[in-house]
């Protein structure tokens, strides 16, 4: 064992100050020295002391609004104290300055005394203005007030509600949500306000009740719905969305009230010129209070895939399967506590979801106007979705889904895709991505293939998994949707795990049987040999020009197994024209035509085994490919 | 940066009055609570909080960053730097010191502490007692080890956070922390305040 660790050093690492060299040193040093691990929790009890000050210390909201009124026209304490300082160091100043207030105090008192008798009347009538600042002061106050229900350091999602302009307030007329000086009982004005296009009052709404994801993995499309609970004032409503920095597409937007739908209704929605990246709802409330209302819009940023890890038994015959889900957020907006749901399946639109959010103003694209989608609108994606809903993680034994409790996926048909719903909610926070497990399923039968096909791989022998979606292998309870799959075997007795290969796989439907391609094999070989070529059966025209001729190729097929396990190989054959026939006769191997132009060849090889056959093809060129034509109608015949 | 933040200095800038408010409640609690620990005093932290936010007014439109909240926290930081200099050209505390509760001191401490009602008095004391011996170890530290140590320990910051708030590298900020902590190491209580 090499030298304790110093204080300092323990100091170093407790607070990971030390380079990960150092770190790691540190740690290795400290799993084999028991008294270096006392120093060190000698040294975390001594810096536990720094916890005593660790409470959680809230500004008062007396502070914030000192803060907010003397920002935006005091002067603060410490400036106050420096001005003060700053004077009190300079006593020739103080001098000076006390003599001019002399001065000033002098000439005011002259000025006050001789004042005449029409200043006195003009000051009388300045009078109805200071009447006026008292509403003035009324709506600072609504500025500072937080909505009710608000969460004290989230802001809610660029949503506002507007306070009533000066001048609205003036004359009695109750805009806005959260001003205290509304019209209750009072006469609501038939006319909607005029949204105002210049900078407004804003007071911040409450955050979100709940949000809902649906996001599809084939195009950079994610509805959002959500709940918020907005407090209205009997008369016209002003309601600001702003989706500046975000990927929110705006000409999706949609509001709806959940709650008293007869007395409150959604006028319009204005995009005021000359302001970017907001819009306003008007809204006529015929009630006072607390409405839920939902909000409905089209993002993008928001993305899923599926991802799988399979493992092989150590025979190979049969294979463990997890499969995951990642939600990546790149939208712009937190989403916390979000109900998130995975949408499998193709669809189609017009214009991209990031290119609308981006865009200058929301309606400056030529066409029609409205939704964002050609073929997927808000109101098809709002569609509720079949009843037919199914567990998704059926595949896990019951002892598995206790131990490791993943979340629930259920799957729901919703029209041709498929749709994921995550049990419970997820917060995902923007630029953060989160994994989760989707479904677990054991003892799925595979078959090991190997496969030969000079077309498609050039001389090398790819290793494959086969395996059914369906329930006779275990699985088959929903469509695999695409993702990337990793494939493990177990190496030794001990499950240590090494990695076998990776692939991509596309949708997998319901009984359908899915080859994953796990890439070149090393350990399997196919060796073809052209053992004999000639040509022969020359044809030719009027003009003594050859028009047709065979050729004859004898090849010889070398398959070697070094493997420890039996295997089954598939070698496939082109010979690049229609017109061929081929002459193979062994016991060991089949053959079937596969296509037009290819033949393909099975056979079974033992544990390090190795196999060689023959066969002969002798294709047809030019007029002799009649000849063929002929020979096969007369067999055919027979 | 967070998207509401750039919003709300937008909308602070264009002339919303409410934005700016919002921006004091979104991060209040977290710069006063910096500026109790680098003060130890609440009325010195609030005056620096006052004067925190009176320059995110006034500076707003030069904001150029993708990361408010390091922006307002290094405003936080040199005022409270600053602050700490300042007052300590004129007093000097020992730990040895018995300590004079006239200037407010003891208020924040409390503030920190909120001891009130968990124990008995004789648990309390002890308790407060070695919450001040904490204070003044952290206090006695040099401005720029004290500022290191609040933002990672208490503030829970990156390293990298911290270098941009303080305007220096990550090791010149470990080399802080490696000092304050070493410093600490002599001077902290040897029992963390578990009261028996």
């Amino acid at each position: 064992m090499r030298r304790h660790r110093t204080e300092q050093e323990l100091i170093k690492y407790q607070f990971k100050l030390a380079s990960d060299f150092r770190m790691e040193e540190a740690n290795e040093h400290l799993e084999q020295c028991a008294q270096c691990r006392e120093h060190l929790e000698q040294i975390r009890r001594k810096f536990a002391a720094l916890d005593l000050l660790r409470e959680e210390i809230t500004v008062s909201d007396d502070l914030v609004a000192r803060v907010v009124e003397q920002a935006q026209g005091g002067v603060s304490n410490l400036t106050l104290k420096k001005r003060l300082i700053r004077s009190a160091r300079n006593d020739k100043w103080r001098w000076i300055g006390a003599a001019a207030a002399v001065l000033v105090v002098g000439l005011s008192l002259l000025l006050v005394f001789n004042l005449p008798k029409e200043r006195e009347k003009k000051r009388e009538f300045v009078k109805e203005p200071t009447e006026m600042e008292g509403e003035i002061k009324f709506e600072k106050g609504a500025e500072i007030r937080r909505a009710e229900g608000s969460d004290k350091g989230v802001p809610a999602m660029k949503t506002f509600a507007m306070a009533p302009s000066k001048e609205e307030a003036r004359v009695g007329k109750a805009f806005g949500v959260g001003t205290s000086g509304g019209i209750a009982g009072g006469a609501m004005p038939e006319q909607p306000p005029f949204a105002p296009a210049s900078a407004i009052e804003l007071v911040t709404l409450p955050r979100r009740e709940n949000v809902q994801l649906t996001i599809y993995n084939s195009a950079d499309l994610t509805l959002v719905r959500e709940r918020r609970n907005l407090t209205l004032k009997k008369g016209w409503n002003w309601l600001q969305f702003m989706w500046a920095n975000t990927l929110i597409d705006p000409t999706s937007l949609t509001l709806e009230p959940l709650e008293q739908k007869d007395k409150v209704e959604i006028q319009q929605l204005v995009f005021p010129a000359r302001l970017r990246e907001l819009g306003r709802w008007l809204i006529r409330s015929e009630t006072d209070g607390r409405v839920p209302f939902e909000i409905t819009y089209f993002t993008s940023g928001l993305a899923w895939r599926a991802f799988y890890m399979g493992t092989l038994a150590k025979d190979e015959k049969t294979m463990h399967l997890q499969s995951y889900v990642r939600v990546d957020n790149n939208s712009g907006e937190d989403y916390e506590n979000a109900q998130t749901r995975l949408l499998v399946g193709t669809v189609h639109i017009l214009d991209q979801i990031a290119d609308l959010a981006r865009r200058q103003y929301p309606y400056d694209r030529s066409g029609p106007e409205g939704t964002p989608g050609g073929s997927v609108t808000l109101e098809e994606a709002l569609e509720a979705p079949a009843a037919n809903v199914v567990a998704f993680a059926n595949g896990l034994a019951v002892g598995q889904q206790l131990e490791l409790q993943p979340k629930e996926i259920k799957k729901e048909g919703l029209s041709e895709y498929f749709l994921y719903t995550i049990e419970g909610t997820e917060t995902i926070p923007n630029t953060w991505g989160k994994r989760l497990l989707s479904f677990e399923s054991n003892d799925i039968s595979v078959k090991s293939l190997y496969k030969y096909d000079e077309e498609r791989w050039g001389p090398q022998t790819i290793r494959f998994v086969a395996f059914t979606n369906d329930e006779k292998h275990n699985l088959g309870q929903t469509p695999i949707p695409n993702g990337d799959v990793k494939i493990y075997s177990q190496a030794d007795d001990k499950e240590y795990l090494s990695y076998v290969g990776g692939t991509g796989i596309k949708y997998i439907p319901v009984n359908e049987e899915v080859e994953l391609d796990l890439g070149p094999a090393r350990l399997v070989t196919v060796e073809p040999k052209l053992m004999d070529f000639k040509t022969e059966n020359y044809v030719f025209d009027s003009k003594r020009n050859v028009s047709g001729w065979d050729e004859v190729c004898q090849w010889q097929i070398e398959i070697t197994n070094t493997r420890e396990l039996p295997i089954e190989v598939e070698i496939t054959r082109g010979f690049g024209t229609a017109y061929w026939q081929m002459k193979f006769d062994n016991k060991d191997a089949s053959y079937e035509k596969y296509d037009v132009t290819h033949a393909r060849f099975k056979l079974n090889l033992g544990p390090r085994g190795k196999r060689v056959f023959s066969y002969t093809v002798g294709t047809y060129h030019g007029e002799r490919e009649q000849v063929l034509t002929e020979l096969t109608r007369k067999g055919a015949a027979r | 940066m967070d998207n509401t933040d750039r919003s709300l200095i937008d909308a602070h800038c264009q002339g919303n009055r409410t934005a700016f408010a919002e921006i004091v409640r979104r991060y209040g609690d977290g710069v006063f609570g910096y500026l109790i620990r680098m003060s130890g005093s609440r009325e010195q932290a609030e005056d620096l909080f006052q004067e925190t936010f009176k320059r995110v007014h006034e500076k707003a439109h030069t904001f150029r960053g993708t990361q408010f909240k390091s922006w307002l926290f290094t405003i936080a930081t040199h005022l409270a730097i600053d602050n700490l200099r300042r007052r300590r050209r004129v007093r000097l505390v020992s730990l040895n010191q018995k300590v004079d509760c006239d200037d407010g001191t003891c208020e924040g401490l409390n503030a920190i502490a909120g001891t009130e009602g968990c124990y008995g008095p004789s648990e309390e004391a002890a308790m407060s007692e070695q919450k001040e011996q904490v204070r003044q170890a952290i206090g006695l530290l040099p401005a720029r080890q004290q500022a290191a140590l609040v933002l990672a320990y208490y503030q829970q910051l990156s390293y990298r956070e911290v270098a941009e708030m303080l305007g220096c590298s990550i090791g010149a900020v470990k080399t802080q922390m490696s000092r304050a902590l070493r410093t600490l190491a002599q001077r902290l209580p040897d029992k963390s305040g578990e009261v028996e």
